[in-house]
């Protein structure tokens, strides 16, 4: 079980447990690699803010330009929602471009040559691009919703974790106004009304359609990794190692033995080994 | 000036064919012609009673302050000044839409031979009053309501809420003003706004939502205003193409700082002022009563002015500043001062002059700016008296540095940095008055020194020297309630 983890994972595991914990604390600097062969002498800077955990998003785009091979350098920051073109997280600052979402992001990178998708036909392709989809709907509105609806979840752990970087009073508007509209979205997507059972069914179901998909095989899509595993990863990934008040979102996920096996996969072999590997430093 | 009667005693007729009959009266009426003359000539008087029609809502306690002075004056002219001055500051409270004075002898049994009553005639101004006005600038078109609630306690208490609806923007601001009871230049104010500002040579647009508490007192001839203010800034990119550098001071702070204010002012008018100078200096210290943004922050604004031969007005003006950040943060874009533009140094773009990125002025932590100015009527005096009295023709050169400081550095390198590659600029040209609230320069410029990155005007017109200028206006008076301009 994941509770178990073996030795590699303590390391990771621990470093975000403090993140939780302290939920009061400043985000905190998290700089990973430095080389920049990606373009000549422009270096790729992802830039995430410090919602729900700031790995969420940091493991989804990473393991994406980690899976192109694509040298990439992390930096934290409070206002990155806020400096970011669309207002949403993720982004990348390559040069003087800004591109923010993994949507773009893949586009941009494939416009420069790097691809993770080529070897798909049309079919595949149109099955990814759907998975994704169900990914995105079901698995990132559930967790916007247990952090943003779900009371206990709020008042224990997000408002302050959200407002931390922000004196007072600032963050407490700053936190109510994000959970206003975030309420306001969900109604619009008619979650409104979804107690969390629902979600957490829904949550079920998504897990379910991902791990009969992936079946026995390593990646999605055989032998080698595309968006959807870097996405899929990113998301289950964040959703086993932080913890919450209560633990049944990560329940769900851990019930799918092919999908733990996954996640622990491409954390090794994208994460860990890389980090033993490159010049890179993780700073706890 | 309010209407004076004087009433006295008039004489009758020495003869004619009614003398006879008014028996009764003819012994009652003894003064003649030269009596008349006698009590208006500096005789000793005594100010008996001072009475007030009109009074509505205004308590007693704040009329009798402003009119104390009155009961002290000893001849008829005293009395007339000093109800004068007495209409004046009544005037002055802001609470009469009308104030006439009536100066009499006095009347009634306790009346003295030289006693005077003077009886103020007031119109208070109604309970609520509005306005609507719409305004065009900047590409920018509004719609400004306005609401006013004068002397709301009765004590000269003022509320003011001002909402402005723009194709961009919107803003409102609400204000409560309170002066102390017979001393009006001590008051007390409270703001709670919302203003909103574009600014394209940063690629920059900010939000401003803030509460502030200000208390002006005079010392001797200065006027000191001291101020809290706590404000929570949000920053963000005009357009997509904002370079790096902005972007990083994208979201939200919160600034509360103190500051004192200082102002000496002896011109005899804000724009275009003949004689006299003005001496501004402004401290603020931001952090230490909460926020995120620490700094401390100074800067003064000198103008001397002495009317020459023929009319004309020679000026001289020089503003600096300075902004320490304190703690390890570096200082926030909304803070910087900025230079350039038609109010500092002219022939170089609106607050374009300085460090900079990818085309977004980024502004500086000090600077320092000057100009002499010569002033004369317009060449042959066209429309004198009138219409023509409005313009001036205007000689100028202004010269001004701005740039970023290492604190690290000591001040000698500051000095240094600050005198090296200045800006300056010469031209002439006409400047319109507009009441006393702006003025309109029409001006040929010429900027020099021109540094790398800096815009001087119309640099596609491939001509480095010559910059014709087109209409640029310089307000010195902007309304504060509403415009969130830099404060510099």
């Amino acid at each position: 079980m994941w509770g178990s983890i073996p030795q590699c994972q303590d390391h990771a595991l621990s470093r975000r447990q403090t993140l939780n914990h302290r939920a009061t604390q400043a985000p905190q600097l998290l700089i990973l690699l430095v080389s920049n062969s990606f373009i000549p002498g422009i270096c790729v800077l992802i830039s995430l803010p410090r919602d729900f955990d700031p790995s969420l998003y940091l493991w989804v785009s990473q393991a994406f330009l980690q899976m192109c091979n694509l040298p990439i350098k992390v930096v934290c920051r409070a206002n990155a929602e806020y400096m970011s073109p669309s207002g949403k997280v993720p982004f990348i600052h390559v040069g003087n471009q800004v591109v923010s979402e993994l949507g773009p992001i893949v586009q941009f990178v494939k416009a420069k040559g790097h691809s993770l998708s080529d070897g798909l036909d049309e079919v595949q392709k149109a099955e990814m691009k759907a998975y994704m989809e169900l990914v995105n709907n079901m698995l990132l509105t559930a967790e916007l919703y247990l952090q943003w609806c779900d009371e206990t979840t709020v008042g224990e752990i997000t408002h302050a974790r959200y407002g931390s970087p922000y004196p007072w009073p600032l963050n407490h508007i700053l936190a109510y106004q994000k959970q206003w509209e975030v309420k306001r979205k969900m109604k619009a997507i008619g979650w409104g009304n979804k107690t969390l059972d629902q979600v957490l069914e829904d949550v079920d179901q998504c897990c379910q359609a991902l791990s009969q998909r992936l079946g026995t095989q390593p990646y999605f899509f055989n032998k080698q990794p595309t968006e959807l595993d870097a996405l899929v990863f990113g998301h289950l990934y964040t959703i086993l190692t932080t913890q919450l008040t209560n633990d049944e979102l990560s329940e769900k996920v851990k019930n799918y033995s092919n999908l733990l096996a996954f996640c622990r996969r491409i954390e090794q072999h994208y994460f860990e080994d890389r980090g033993k590997g490159s010049s890179s430093i993780r700073s706890s | 000036m309010g209407t004076v009667h004087a009433r006295s005693l008039e004489p009758l007729p020495a003869n004619g064919p009614d003398f006879g009959a008014l028996g009764e009266e003819a012994e009652f009426v003894e003064v003649e012609p030269e009596a008349k003359q006698e009590i208006l000539e500096n005789k000793d008087v005594v100010v008996q009673h001072v009475h007030f029609d009109g009074l509505g809502r205004t308590k007693d306690d704040i009329i009798i302050c402003e009119i104390g002075d009155v009961f002290k004056a000893k001849n008829l002219i005293e009395v007339m000044r000093k109800s004068h001055e007495a209409r004046e500051k009544l005037l002055r409270l802001g609470i009469f839409r009308q104030v006439d004075v009536l100066i009499d002898t006095c009347q009634g049994d306790d009346a003295l031979p030289n006693g005077l009553d003077v009886t103020f005639e007031v119109t208070e101004l109604r309970r609520l009053t509005g306005s609507y006005n719409t305004m065009v600038g900047n590409n920018e078109g509004s719609m400004v309501l306005g609401l006013k609630l004068p002397n709301l306690l009765g004590r000269a208490e003022k509320v003011t809420f001002q909402f402005s609806y723009g194709t961009k923007e919107t803003s409102y601001g609400l204000s409560f003003f309170k002066p102390r009871p017979g001393n009006f230049e001590r008051n007390f104010s409270v703001n709670l706004y919302k203003v909103t500002g574009q600014f394209p040579w940063s690629s920059l647009r900010e939000t401003d939502r803030g509460v502030s508490a200000e208390y002006s007192f005079p010392i001797w001839k200065t006027s000191h205003t001291v101020k809290w203010e706590g404000v929570w800034r949000e920053l963000g990119c005009l357009s997509r193409s904002a370079s790096f550098a902005v972007r990083k001071e994208s979201g939200h702070s919160l600034k509360s700082s103190l500051s004192h204010a200082m102002v000496i002012d002896s011109r005899n008018s804000s724009i275009l002022p003949r004689r006299g100078a003005l001496l501004k200096v402004n401290q603020e210290l931001a952090g230490y009563t909460g926020g995120d943004v620490s700094f401390v922050k100074e800067d003064f604004e000198l103008q001397l002015n002495k009317q020459l031969l023929f009319d004309s007005v020679f000026s001289a003006s020089l503003w600096g500043g300075m902004l320490v950040p304190i703690g390890d943060k570096p200082s926030s874009i909304a803070d910087r001062f900025y230079l350039g533009g038609p109010t500092s140094v002219r022939g170089f773009g609106m607050h374009s002059v300085g460090p900079q990125s990818e085309g977004d002025y980024l502004g500086g932590e000090a600077y320092w700016a000057g100009g002499l100015h010569l002033y004369t009527p317009l060449p042959f005096r066209p429309g004198q008296g009138g219409f023509g009295e409005l313009f001036r023709t205007h000689f100028f050169l202004n010269a001004g540095n701005l740039c970023d400081l290492n604190y690290g550095e000591g001040p000698k390198a500051h000095i240094r940095k600050l005198a090296e590659c200045i800006r300056w600029s010469y031209g002439a040209g006409i400047v319109l008055r507009l009441g006393n609230i702006a003025r309109l320069e029409l001006n040929y410029c010429v900027p020099m020194g021109v540094q790398k990155g800096d815009n001087p005007e119309h640099q596609h017109r491939h001509l480095p020297l010559l910059r014709a200028r087109t209409w640029k206006c310089g307000a010195p008076f902007i309304p504060t309630l509403l415009s969130l301009h830099r404060k510099y």
